[in-house]
């Protein structure tokens, strides 16, 4: 995807500012910090991160689904022309799953137990065009689960009859029988085995050709990233801390969280760097954070004015946005290590 | 354009597509070794539940009526027709017409005579019936058809002229010559009765309170859950009795103080179900596709709630049974008119001392054994439902 179609008509879902809170026992957990990001219509864009850092709260929020103790403390969710906080209770459950649906991580847990197949896309689609008739929403759950590759016969079964990855590809087609433009997969092919895993991503690649979705992809592979996704977000302690696209990024990253992250990864070159790369400390606690740039208690490149001042999620070059004081002039700061671009 | 990935899931080695009668049976190796005890229970359940429907045609007489001589111990009943030997008027019973019968007082013998229209002389003991009879005050005396050995041995010159006559008393009769056999039959309906729809009555309210407050949360379900522990917290037979002093005898009102003290058990293991279903990711899954709460409360927490429920639900009827009985023994259940296992283990346990075992011993069983069926019932049904072992 070029990123020169990144224009205002172009985009789908527009974050804006959005602030998730827990308040658990007086102590408010911010998952999710002022968090700024835009989805284009059509892309794949990946959601990296560490575990805990904010991903899946992000993605359950931009289905407002977020449950107490959690709360949107404040924010914008645009999708196309509206904005989801304004909306009732009521209209918001009409917009989930006919326009934005989720696939979740564990395909064992994420089905009925008690419901065969059929009943779930049948019913999800009755949910929202209640004047269809069961043996019209039948044929449709049964077009689509012949796209993904699952007998006619397994429709009757019972969830636990299923193999992992036929659960989640009906889940898959759960997220498709009402045609939702933005399909968040949380985590949905991290408890598949590679091979399986493999086919499912195939699967949605020829979906997102097929039927022009918008997947955004929460996932901690970078490897699936690379694989699948246009572009890519780095989240760090409930902050979006990098985006740009996936060739991009994975070429030159450039804050020092997405360059660590990316020689974390396993490579079959060993060669090239004898051990693999081990990010020194602990993810912060999201309670009580590190202040200024939430990085600087690891971050190998550490500047003075990191410690006070958070930096901002700025475009460093078209389409690459960086959440980094290395590439942000700042009155404080006194001394830059490399050149800094704007 | 793109091709479809082809399915790599082989296909299943077992066919799934078998009836539901050999799914039962396979399910006795799937479920654990534990099945004989679901079966036990089954039986004993299943023979209860015939004996009930069919109380009209298995029971011998009217479980109110005054049928026996009172006292007739298990197996009693049936009277021998002894006349002196070589004098007796009658070649056998149903040729007597207006022969004098000699009987004795509150023995079976009297019922008898009474029901042949016969005229009967009626002596206070048996060694005046059987004096009475050496003295040729009459030539025809009933004797209890176990005590002749006895008797001939001490009277040579008696003979008997009829055998088994009347009617036998299977498991006795009780201190009103009532037959015990009919009270046990009649008195399987009323347990059931009222232990079945005190559960009834408990899970109907417990269930849908139990899913609110767990639903729900927050004030409601902190007011319900208090509610719910203040009852729990009183000694269960206690308030029963309570209740049932209050409402006053009758089968609704006994089902009604019974169910008061199981309600908070459903709620229990309703809510707590409740609670950790609601977390699960199915769920999240089901709201994500934009089901509305009444719907996911009807369609995918109930269903997975049922099977806690319907373990809960059977071992409650065996703890109604023994409170419903454990009413009636203090006096506070049943109107009389009414046979009841609790009302006959109460009446019977002071006559346990004198010799007549039968009067408690029959109902006793009766109740240890239903509890029991429902208990193993539940016990495997547990074992069965339980999801965990579905594999």
């Amino acid at each position: 995807m070029n990123n020169s179609h990144l224009s205002e008509a172009n985009i789908l879902y527009n974050i804006k500012d959005l602030v998730v809170e827990y308040h658990t026992r007086g102590v408010v957990v911010t998952a999710v910090d002022h968090v700024n990001l835009k989805i284009q219509r059509g892309e794949v864009l990946g959601l990296v991160g560490e575990s805990g850092c904010g991903k899946s709260t992000l993605g359950k929020a931009l289905m407002r689904m977020i449950e107490p103790p959690g709360d949107i403390v404040g924010g914008e969710l645009w999708l196309d022309q509206t904005e989801l906080m304004g909306l009732p209770e009521r209209e918001m459950r009409e917009w989930r799953g006919s326009k934005i649906s989720m696939i979740f991580q564990d395909p064992m847990t994420s089905l009925n137990p008690v419901q065969r197949i059929d009943e779930h896309i049948v019913e999800t689609i009755k949910v929202h065009e209640p004047e269809t008739k069961k043996s019209t929403a039948l044929e449709r759950a049964q077009a689509l689960f012949e796209r993904l590759g699952i007998q006619k016969r397994r429709l009757n079964d019972y969830p636990h009859q299923l193999s992992g990855g036929m659960r989640q590809r009906t889940m898959v087609s759960l997220g498709l029988s009402l045609n939702a433009d933005l399909i968040i997969a949380d985590e949905a092919t991290t408890s598949l085995d590679v091979i399986v895993e493999a086919k499912l991503v195939d699967q949605l690649e020829e979906i997102r050709k097929e039927f022009g979705v918008t997947i955004l992809l929460i996932t901690h592979n970078i490897a699936l990233i690379a694989q699948i996704a246009d572009r890519i977000a780095v989240m760090y302690a409930g902050r979006i801390i990098e985006i740009g696209s996936v060739h991009d990024v994975f070429l030159d990253p450039l804050h020092p969280y997405t360059q660590g992250l990316l020689q974390s990864v396993p490579n079959i070159k060993f060669d090239e760097r004898e051990e693999l790369y081990k990010m020194p400390g602990e993810p912060p606690s999201l309670s009580n954070p590190p202040p200024g740039c939430r990085f600087h208690p690891r971050c190998p490149k550490v500047m003075p004015i990191c410690l006070k001042i958070k930096p901002q999620l700025l475009e460093n070059t078209p389409g690459r946005q960086v959440h980094c004081w290395l590439y942000q002039n700042h009155p404080e700061k006194h001394q830059s290590t490399t050149e800094v671009a704007v | 354009m793109s091709e479809t990935t082809p399915d790599i899931s082989p296909a299943p080695l077992v066919d799934d597509d078998i009836g539901f009668v050999r799914r039962i049976w396979r399910g006795r190796i799937w479920y654990g070794t534990e099945w004989y005890i679901t079966v036990a229970g089954g039986l004993i359940l299943l023979s209860i539940t015939l004996m009930t429907i069919m109380a009209p045609v298995l029971a011998p007489h009217d479980p109110n009526d005054f049928v026996g001589a009172p006292f007739t111990p298990p197996g009693g009943g049936p009277q021998a027709l002894v006349a002196r030997s070589g004098e007796s008027p009658v070649a056998s019973a149903n040729e007597i017409t207006d022969e004098l019968i000699g009987v004795q007082r509150n023995q079976n013998g009297v019922n008898l005579a009474k029901e042949m229209e016969l005229e009967r002389e009626r002596y206070q003991n048996q060694d005046e019936l059987i004096a009475g009879l050496q003295n040729e005050e009459v030539d025809l005396v009933f004797i209890d058809q176990n005590l002749v050995p006895e008797v001939l041995e001490a009277n040579p010159n008696f003979d008997v002229v009829n055998e088994n006559l009347g009617r036998i008393y299977r498991l006795g009769t009780d201190n009103l010559g009532r037959d015990i056999t009919s009270r046990i039959i009649w008195g399987a309906r009323t347990i059931l009765g009222v232990a079945l729809a005190s559960a009834l009555l408990s899970s109907l309210i417990g269930i849908p309170l139990g899913l609110i407050s767990g639903f729900v949360g927050g004030k409601v379900d902190r007011t319900l859950s208090l509610i719910m522990d203040s009852i729990y917290s009183f000694p269960g037979l206690l308030l029963a009795i309570a209740l049932a002093a209050m409402l006053g005898p009758g089968l609704i009102n006994v089902a009604v103080a019974i169910s008061v003290i199981y309600i908070p058990t459903f709620f229990r293991v309703v809510r707590g179900q409740v609670l950790s279903i609601k977390e699960s990711l199915y769920v999240d899954a089901a709201r994500s596709l934009g089901a509305k709460s009444p719907n996911i409360l009807r369609r995918y927490i109930f269903p997975n709630v049922i099977p806690s429920v319907t373990v809960v639900f059977s071992f409650n009827i065996a703890d109604a049974i023994i409170t419903a009985a454990g009413l009636a023994f203090i006096g506070l259940g049943l109107p009389p008119d009414i046979p009841d296992w609790g009302y006959d283990l109460s009446k019977g346990h002071s006559f346990l001392v004198a010799g007549q075992w039968w009067m408690i011993t029959f109902p006793g069983i009766m109740i240890t054994l239903v509890a029991a069926g429902f208990s193993l019932f539940g016990e495997g049904l547990s074992e069965i439902l339980n999801p965990r072992l579905v594999k």
